[in-house]
């Protein structure tokens, strides 16, 4: 069976740009939580929900110290802050868009 | 803060400095600034002005103008700041020089001056701005790939470049203080630089003891976006009961490296675990190898915990060896972005919408514009989250406002874009409207980030006094 978890539910994240990289780091809100991100939060499945926005690679880190992960993702931002057609330049409500994710996640 | 001292406290018998950070950004709230020196019992107070565009912005005021290009900010935020920080001495480290630190230095000066400050000592470093060597470093066979895309060919944009600024570190700041400086102008050293040097003075650290320095870039990067860890751009605003009454925070840091996070408590807002945690994770890439011209800090090791009121106390800081290159941003001329909006509205305020853009778009291709991006948003709708918005009923949409933008090589083009978007006034569906005024076209500055060896980056120190 699988359980259908919003990811807004168990996580906080806050989003900022390098260039044309959007970094997004995401707060677990308990260590129940982080491991559920751990398992099913992967970069693949961050890169599959940006489809469309971001072009480049995702790459995700993790800090268990603070219950968090990190995703790097490239060519992300329109050629970064200063070039791209978007309005949200620096990608601020990226972070707010990742949380949009539904996860999959076994019982 | 009194109840620091009441409280046992391990470290009690250490040295500790307190460091305030005054500023974000170019623009950021003075107010707040005002407020930590006025209550935040400071020994040190930076600033931060700089963003990865601004130093080309200022490149070019400095262009125009020779006696410009650093932080137009720099002249009221000394004005109003200076007297009160020589007050109770403490030590003001700023970027605002910006393009032009000698000149910032050279204002800060005759405020000191029109101040009745006699004595007072301005160390001013320069050495990051390289814009001038760019073709010649090139020709010796530096590559200056672009560390984003991985581009080599950069002699494609070398006659469009505008700024070519290196971050660089603490050191001449270090030594600034040490010959007595007690306001530091610089131009784009790392934003953490201004908090690392007060460290490394006072506590005589070593600038390769890699734990030490880690500490430091750690500490700056948690307070040097200001209300970055005191609840703005937080998951938690809606906790914040005055959301008038902003904050900016102190490190209280002990010789040893730890630090507690705090803030003055005349001021609002709040520093918890989660705002400084929310800090820490924000553009730090790679958290086990966070590169800074002083050293690489790992973050994976750190611990938070709030051990009072608005005060979090921040340990575990481990370093590497710094990295042996600098990172150098690149700006250059790369065409024109034209934009404007027009709203519509209720009853089929999308349907309008899209109406609009079908206008537009073959506006721009019947007058064959040479156009290379076009971008329509539905602001409302799918301005922020693009194709992953999930759009409403139309029925409920009240209203839409279509923006569009174009990037061209033409000036005339982009400003074009505006005047189209004017006619849908008269040309559009019923009920189009609120044009206001469209922005003049701007022009793009698009960044090459690259790497440069540290020794074709000479620095230099200048010590002024009034």
């Amino acid at each position: 069976m699988k359980k259908q978890i919003p990811l807004i539910d168990i996580a906080y994240a806050r989003s900022g740009d390098k260039g044309d990289v959007s970094d997004i780091g995401v707060m677990a809100k308990d260590k129940k939580a982080y491991e559920i991100l751990k398992k099913y939060l992967t970069a693949e499945r961050v890169k599959e929900h940006f489809q469309g926005i971001v072009k480049g690679d995702v790459v995700r880190y993790e800090m268990d110290n603070l219950d968090s992960l990190e995703f790097v993702m490239f060519n992300a931002l329109g050629g970064g802050a200063t070039r791209t057609l978007a309005m949200d330049q620096t990608g601020k409500a990226f972070g707010c868009n990742l949380l949009r994710m539904i996860l999959e996640v076994d019982e | 803060m009194g109840s620091i001292s009441k409280r046992p406290d391990p470290q009690q018998d250490l040295k500790k400095i307190r460091l305030g950070a005054g500023s974000a950004s170019w623009g950021d709230m003075l107010d707040p600034a005002i407020d930590l020196v006025k209550y935040g019992k400071l020994d040190y107070i930076g600033f931060d002005h700089l963003a990865e565009l601004t130093l080309s912005i200022l490149q070019r005021m400095k262009a125009k103008d020779p006696k410009r290009g650093y932080i137009p900010d720099l002249i009221p935020w000394t004005q109003t700041l200076l007297p009160l920080c020589h007050a109770k001495g403490i030590k003001m480290l700023t970027n605002a020089g910006g393009a032009n630190p000698e000149q910032g230095g050279e204002e800060v000066l005759k405020i000191a001056k029109a101040a009745n400050l006699p004595g007072l000592k301005v160390g001013v470093v320069a050495g990051d701005d390289i814009f001038d060597r760019i073709q010649d470093i090139h020709k010796r066979g530096i590559k200056l790939a672009n560390m984003d895309t991985g581009e080599e060919d950069i002699d494609r944009i070398m006659d469009r470049i505008v700024a070519a600024n290196v971050y660089i570190g603490s050191e001449r700041l270090v030594e600034a203080l040490g010959k007595g400086a007690d306001v530091v102008v610089t131009g784009r050293c790392t934003d953490n630089a201004l908090y690392i040097a007060p460290m490394v003075h006072e506590f005589g650290w070593a600038m390769d003891d890699w734990d030490k320095i880690a500490a430091g870039i750690t500490i700056g990067h948690i307070i040097e976006c200001t209300t970055g860890c005191t609840g703005g751009m937080s998951n938690f605003w809606k906790d914040i009961k005055e959301p008038w009454r902003a904050a900016f925070p102190i490190a209280e840091v002990y010789e040893n490296g730890d630090a507690i996070i705090t803030k003055p408590k005349e001021t609002g807002r709040f520093i918890t675990e989660w705002t400084v945690k929310e800090h820490l994770v924000y553009e730090v890439h790679d958290p086990r190898n966070y590169l800074m011209a002083d050293g690489i800090a790992d973050l994976t090791h750190l611990s938070i915990k709030e051990v009072a009121k608005d005060e979090v106390r921040v340990t575990g800081f481990k370093g590497k060896p710094k990295p042996k290159m600098l990172k150098l941003c690149i700006g250059y001329e790369d065409g024109w972005i034209g934009e404007s909006e027009i709203s519509v509205s209720w009853p089929d305020a999308l349907e309008k919408a899209k109406f609009c853009e079908s206008f537009l778009r073959g506006r721009f291709k019947e007058k064959n514009l040479e156009i290379q991006e076009i971008r329509v948003d539905y602001i409302g709708v799918n301005s922020l989250h693009g194709p992953l918005a999930s759009v409403p009923h139309p029925s409920e949409l009240n209203e839409v406002r279509v923006r569009v933008a174009v990037r061209t090589s033409s000036k005339e083009v982009a400003n074009l874009v505006r005047r189209e978007v004017t006619h849908l006034w008269t040309h559009g569906p019923v009920g189009s409207t609120a044009v206001i005024s469209p922005p003049p076209p701007r022009q793009v500055i698009s960044l090459w980030p690259t790497l440069i060896p540290r020794e074709e980056v000479p620095t230099r120190l200048i010590m002024r006094e009034v």
